[in-house]
């Protein structure tokens, strides 16, 4: 589903941001990826979604091949992609229902069709009775479920997360968590950078830890810290 | 992919609303520059139809009686080439005086049907190695068998062509500059515009949409406001002309009173009109968003 292959990414001349990177997740996991700031980790996901291209090195993203993909499909790609972040990215002049029905008024889909995705969707993430609602009237959990909504609206192939846990406390955390959890179960791949411990351990999935733009540590089943192996 | 049109409709009128005050300005601004440039091309138009028989330095016309017979005319073409005055000429016949006239006279159809192709009186256009000379030798014509008229170069003609291509140079100039503000300031309506809602755009590319989904919205708020400036520049031509028209005929203003304009080259001006107004807004605009489509 994805697979980083010998990628190198520089900003400025001999500061690597990321450095021979290699990779693969397979359909249906649920990945961590961890590392201090400025490990490489917002790099990897923007490479992901094709915001930046690597400088050589090939990213493969749900069949495709990002590094060489023209522009003008850069779209219809990112349609198979479900995004959220830790400022949510939500739009303050819309209400919570336009915008999760943005993403798909945004690809061209028929008001009757927003009409029913949406409440279906809300409800899921238990947000049905706050669609009228505005960004700022309600709390940052709620924001960000709102913003999963977005993201998984498209049934994405893949979902990115970036620090989505970042500004909520932890019993918020706790419910976002829950909420990639379950879309994962669904079949969705997921990938989180993050930097919360408590989270990492005691969900025990597989964990990539990035360090100065190298992965350090690949494990299954994985914790945090400076891991000594599983099993 | 479908984009709805309901989408674009609110998308377009919404940020028109949002920026109307910037709206305006550049509406304004475009009408102003177009006007300019029509009026000038009008001028333009007038001038070389009221100077139409006067062009390539030709100083002197003879015209022949309508019905003049050949013998008279060959007499007056040989005299013509023995003179040494005279540096060069041609011969107008009926049918290529006819058509002159019909140019010269197209805003007065009444006149054009009551006279026919064979009461036009055909022309020797002679152009002399001296001007000053056009008076005597004029003269000599003047009581020539078959001749009709002589008629010299005024100096009037002269002064007004010169004065004219000056003024035209001067109001093109001033229409080239105000289009091109008007084209900047309209890039940054769209960018102020677009800055502001630089995170929509941003969730928009996110979520999957295409550069023109993002992009027409924003075309389409550019044409609206070249098409409005268009149609007051349009309509501000129109009032110029009939102004100038009811001058000439008002205060009988005879140097001006061959300067004609045809409906057809009013016609020709307003189409240019609105095509510039709806090409440089929608230009501007699509320059104006490019940068932001990035990434």
């Amino acid at each position: 589903m994805i697979k980083v292959d010998r990628v190198h990414k520089r900003y400025k001349e001999n500061q690597y941001a990321l450095a021979d990177c290699s990779l693969d997740i397979d359909r249906g996991e649920f990945v961590f990826v961890v590392g201090a700031s400025g490990s490489g980790k917002s790099t990897l996901l923007r490479l992901l979604l094709r915001e930046e291209r690597p400088d050589s090195g090939e990213v493969w993203v749900a069949g495709k091949e990002l590094s060489t993909m023209p522009g003008w499909k850069v779209p219809f790609f990112r349609r198979n992609i479900g995004a959220i972040f830790q400022d949510f990215r939500l739009l303050p002049n819309k209400t919570v229902f336009d915008n999760v029905g943005f993403a798909l008024e945004v690809i061209g889909k028929s008001k009757r069709h927003i009409k029913t995705q949406v409440p279906q969707m809300l409800e899921l993430v238990g947000l049905h009775d706050k669609q009228d609602r505005f960004p700022d009237e309600l709390s940052g959990g709620e924001q960000q479920r709102v913003a999963i909504a977005r993201a998984f609206i498209n049934r994405p192939l893949i979902l990115l997360a970036d620090e989505p846990t970042g500004n909520l406390d932890p019993e918020n955390s706790w419910t976002v968590m829950g909420l990639l959890e379950r879309i994962n179960r669904t079949g969705t791949t997921v990938l989180m950078a993050t930097h919360d411990v408590g989270i990492v351990d005691s969900m025990r999935r597989r964990v990539i830890e990035l360090d100065n733009g190298q992965i350090k540590r690949d494990q299954n089943r994985g914790v945090y810290g400076l891991g000594q192996p599983s099993t | 992919m479908a984009i709805s049109l309901e989408y674009v409709v609110k998308e377009t009128s919404g940020n028109l609303w949002r920026n109307r005050l910037m709206s305006l300005a550049a509406v304004l601004t475009i009408a102003v520059s177009l006007a300019l440039a029509g009026a000038s091309l009008l001028l333009k138009q007038g001038v070389s139809t009221a100077t139409s028989q006067w062009k390539g330095g030709v100083q002197l016309l003879i015209f022949m009686q309508p019905n003049a017979t050949d013998t008279q005319t060959s007499t007056v073409e040989n005299q013509l080439k023995s003179l040494p005055e005279i540096k060069s000429f041609y011969y107008m016949d009926q049918a290529k005086s006819y058509q002159e006239f019909k140019q010269l006279m197209v805003n007065s159809p009444d006149l054009l049907q009551s006279v026919t192709e064979s009461q036009i009186p055909p022309s020797f256009r002679v152009v002399l190695k001296n001007p000053s000379a056009a008076p005597s030798v004029g003269s000599l014509f003047q009581q020539q068998a078959g001749v009709k008229d002589v008629n010299f170069n005024r100096g009037a003609i002269n002064t007004m062509l010169h004065v004219t291509s000056i003024v035209q140079f001067v109001i093109v100039g001033l229409a080239a500059i105000l289009l091109i503000s008007a084209s900047v300031l309209i890039l940054n309506v769209i960018r102020v515009a677009i800055f502001s809602r630089r995170r929509e755009v941003a969730v928009m590319k996110l979520v999957g949409a295409t550069n023109w989904f993002i992009r027409i919205p924003f075309m389409l708020e550019g044409m609206v406001q070249g098409l409005v400036g268009a149609i007051v520049a349009a309509g501000a031509v129109v009032g110029i002309q009939a102004l100038f028209q009811y001058v000439v005929q008002h205060f009988n203003v005879t140097i001006l009173s061959n300067f004609l304009v045809s409906s057809h080259d009013v016609l020709m001006t307003e189409v240019f009109v609105v095509a510039m107004g709806i090409i440089v807004g929608t230009a501007g605009s699509a320059f104006a968003v490019r940068r932001y489509l990035e990434v």
